[in-house]
């Protein structure tokens, strides 16, 4: 049912509330993906987002207190897509990161699915 | 009326007896001379009179000129000059000029009544002249004196000129006297009128200057009162004041506007100061809206960041007209206020900050309820049993939220969490607390905490310690070394089983808490009951780095 591009894809998922991550994971987990983390806090996320093997990421803009941007800088020196996901929608991404798809929180799971789709086919 | 014509009949005898019978050529010419000497000293006493009122002199010299004056004319002993003023209270009083006796001659006495010998000079209606005022049938009438007082300057021949005005008010009184009777002549008469005419002038252009003063002096006071009350309420009103000619720039502002701008009261601060202390990001569109009010007389109203001299930046409303000094021509002077809205602007910045939180907490809770939505599904086999476990699940994360709330949103104790699930428990009885040291948990785990347990507890009361009578549930908790140590044990319930799949609870526990906290949580299904023993970070559930 859902798109075949997304089985097996790696994806880092950064969210620090536990019932949110939880959600992220079992949406993805339908979708065939493999979930990276969820990292809770901005080290864990920048420890995986330089290191671990992954085709996309979905970043929380806000992790316990601090902003995600040095985190997606990391990934786009990676070349790996990525998506946000706020509470505040696109007001709360600045600078280079405009481009970046965002989700604002609560999102359906056709909205994630569309927002990965995107990121992997683009 | 009567007394008029009386005054006409003698003014026309007076005249008649100017014309004094041919008494030879050498007596004539003496005469001729003496009448030439007297109209000389006259001409000149009323010389000396008009340079006293045109030289605008204080009122007691021109009075004390006009009865000067009129002594020397009809070469009284005495000349008194009683005059009406009116102070600044509004009220009426009598002044008097002295000549040919000191004013202390005068002093003990009251002043002048309306006696039938005073009566006609007060109420402005006639010239009196007495060759022997003791002989005459209107003096002494009166009490207490029935005529001079004891002491008084020894008159006999009197004359009396009333003080009018032009619109006819009476201004005073001009006497004469003399020791001897028979002194003063119908000439005299005609004298003492005139000079009394000067007089009425002299006082008359005492009042009006006085009057016009008086306005000057209370337009004055108005304006300065007005002038004091605006800086007062500027003052109160922590507003700057200034003014700003068009044409040349000149820049005036007052110690309260400088002081927005972070100037002390001595510091110079032109208008070249003023665009430069502003933020650069405003200062186009603080220009620009100067510029259109000077163009078309609209108010000018803007908000801008002016740095400080020592670098702080606040924030500066500023208000203000342009006025043209034409009507209908260009703008000439603008001017206005200026105010320190720093605190204002803050508290802005503060309330969209807490609205920007607000919708973002909002937001997460949404997709915190989505979450629990969304997994509940999944594991409820029927409708009724998805309703009652997410209305638990729902009340559960209320529940928290109303702790938090009753905090600020700061956090909520530990204890309070616990407690709140145990009360849901129904029975304090069956859960027993031993409470360890307070822990302050942050609103994130706060909720995660408080999720756990609520699991636990529900667990507990479908299939734990609690499903039975008898079953008991502990909860200890201790710190250490910078861990949460919370034990969670169930204890004389039904034999536990290992559950055929993991459910929500156990992954939230686990998995969920474990890893948002940082810390482990280890669910073990022992036959005499379960236990969950959590090994939590203090750092993070009370959100110290």
């Amino acid at each position: 049912m859902s798109d075949e591009r997304l089985v097996g894809l790696r994806v880092l998922v950064v969210e620090d509330e536990m019932l949110v991550s939880m959600l992220v994971e079992d949406m993805l987990a339908d979708f065939g993906c493999a979930v990276v983390g969820p990292a809770p806090d901005f080290d864990a996320a920048m420890a995986l987002a330089n290191s671990a093997e992954i085709d996309a990421a979905l970043l929380d803009v806000n992790v316990a207190g601090r902003v995600i941007f040095p985190v997606a800088d990391a990934l786009k020196a990676r070349g790996v897509p990525f998506a946000f996901a706020s509470g505040y929608g696109a007001a709360g991404v600045e600078g280079d990161h405009r481009d970046a798809p965002v989700l604002q929180k609560p999102f359906r799971q056709i909205d994630l699915e569309r927002a990965l789709t995107g990121l992997v086919s683009g | 009326m009567r007394k008029c014509a009386r005054i006409r009949g003698s003014l026309v005898s007076s005249l008649s007896d100017t014309i004094e019978p041919d008494t030879g050529a050498t007596e004539r010419e003496r005469a001729l001379a003496a009448a030439l000497a007297d109209e000389t000293r006259r001409s000149e006493v009323l010389i000396r009179i008009g340079e006293a009122i045109g030289a605008g002199r204080d009122i007691e010299t021109i009075v004390q000129t006009v009865v000067d004056g009129g002594v020397e004319m009809t070469r009284a002993e005495f000349g008194a000059f009683f005059y009406n003023v009116v102070n600044a209270e509004g009220e009426r009083y009598r002044l008097f000029a002295l000549a040919g006796a000191p004013r202390s001659a005068f002093e003990h006495y009251p002043m002048p009544r309306n006696t039938a010998v005073f009566a006609p000079t007060f109420s402005g209606e006639a010239v009196i002249r007495s060759d022997d005022i003791l002989a005459d049938p209107r003096y002494g009438h009166n009490a207490p004196y029935h005529g001079m007082p004891e002491g008084h300057l020894p008159v006999r021949s009197f004359l009396s000129a009333p003080v009018v005005s032009r619109s006819g008010e009476v201004l005073g009184g001009l006497f004469f006297g003399h020791a001897e009777p028979g002194r003063f002549s119908a000439a005299d008469e005609r004298v003492v009128a005139g000079v009394a005419g000067l007089g009425a002038a002299a006082v008359e252009a005492m009042h009006r200057r006085d009057e016009t003063l008086a306005a000057s002096e209370a337009q004055r006071s108005v304006e300065a009162r007005l002038a004091e009350r605006l800086s007062f309420a500027l003052d109160a009103g922590r507003m700057g004041s200034w003014a700003l000619d068009v044409d040349s720039r000149d820049y005036e502002a007052s110690e309260l506007c400088k002081a927005n701008y972070g100037r002390r009261p001595d510091e110079s601060f032109g208008f070249a100061d003023l665009v430069a202390s502003i933020h650069e990001s405003d200062r186009d569109r603080m220009t620009r809206a100067m510029e259109t009010a000077i163009q078309d007389g609209s108010d000018y109203d803007v908000e801008y960041r002016v740095i400080w001299p020592d670098g702080q930046v606040r924030w500066v409303h500023a208000r203000g007209r342009a006025d043209a000094i034409v009507p209908g021509g260009s703008a000439k002077r603008m001017a206005g206020i200026s105010l320190d809205i720093t605190e204002r602007r803050r508290a802005e910045e503060r309330q969209q900050l807490m609205l920007n939180e607000l919708n973002h907490r909002v937001k997460n809770t949404l997709a915190t309820v989505q979450s629990i939505a969304f997994q509940t599904l999944r594991t409820a086999r029927t409708p009724t049993e998805f309703r009652e476990t997410f209305e638990a699940r729902l009340m559960a994360l209320s529940e928290t939220h109303n702790l938090l709330t009753r905090e600020n949103w700061e956090g909520a104790a530990l204890r309070a969490v616990i407690d709140s699930e145990v009360e849901a428990l129904g029975g304090a009885g069956r859960a027993i607390v031993q409470p360890g040291p307070e822990v302050h948990l942050t609103p994130k785990a706060a909720v995660a905490v408080g999720m756990g347990i609520h699991e636990l507890a529900t667990n507990a009361v479908k299939y734990g310690a609690l499903s039975v009578a008898r079953g008991v549930v502990t909860i200890h908790w201790q710190v250490s070394n910078g861990i949460l140590e919370l034990d969670w044990t169930e204890s004389d319930g039904p034999k536990v089983e290992m559950p055929q799949r993991r459910g929500f609870g156990s992954r939230l526990l686990e998995k969920g808490l474990a890893a948002e906290l940082g810390g482990s949580v280890e669910l073990m299904y022992r036959a005499q009951g379960l236990t969950c023993a959590m090994r939590l970070p203090m750092a993070a559930l009370e959100g110290r780095d």
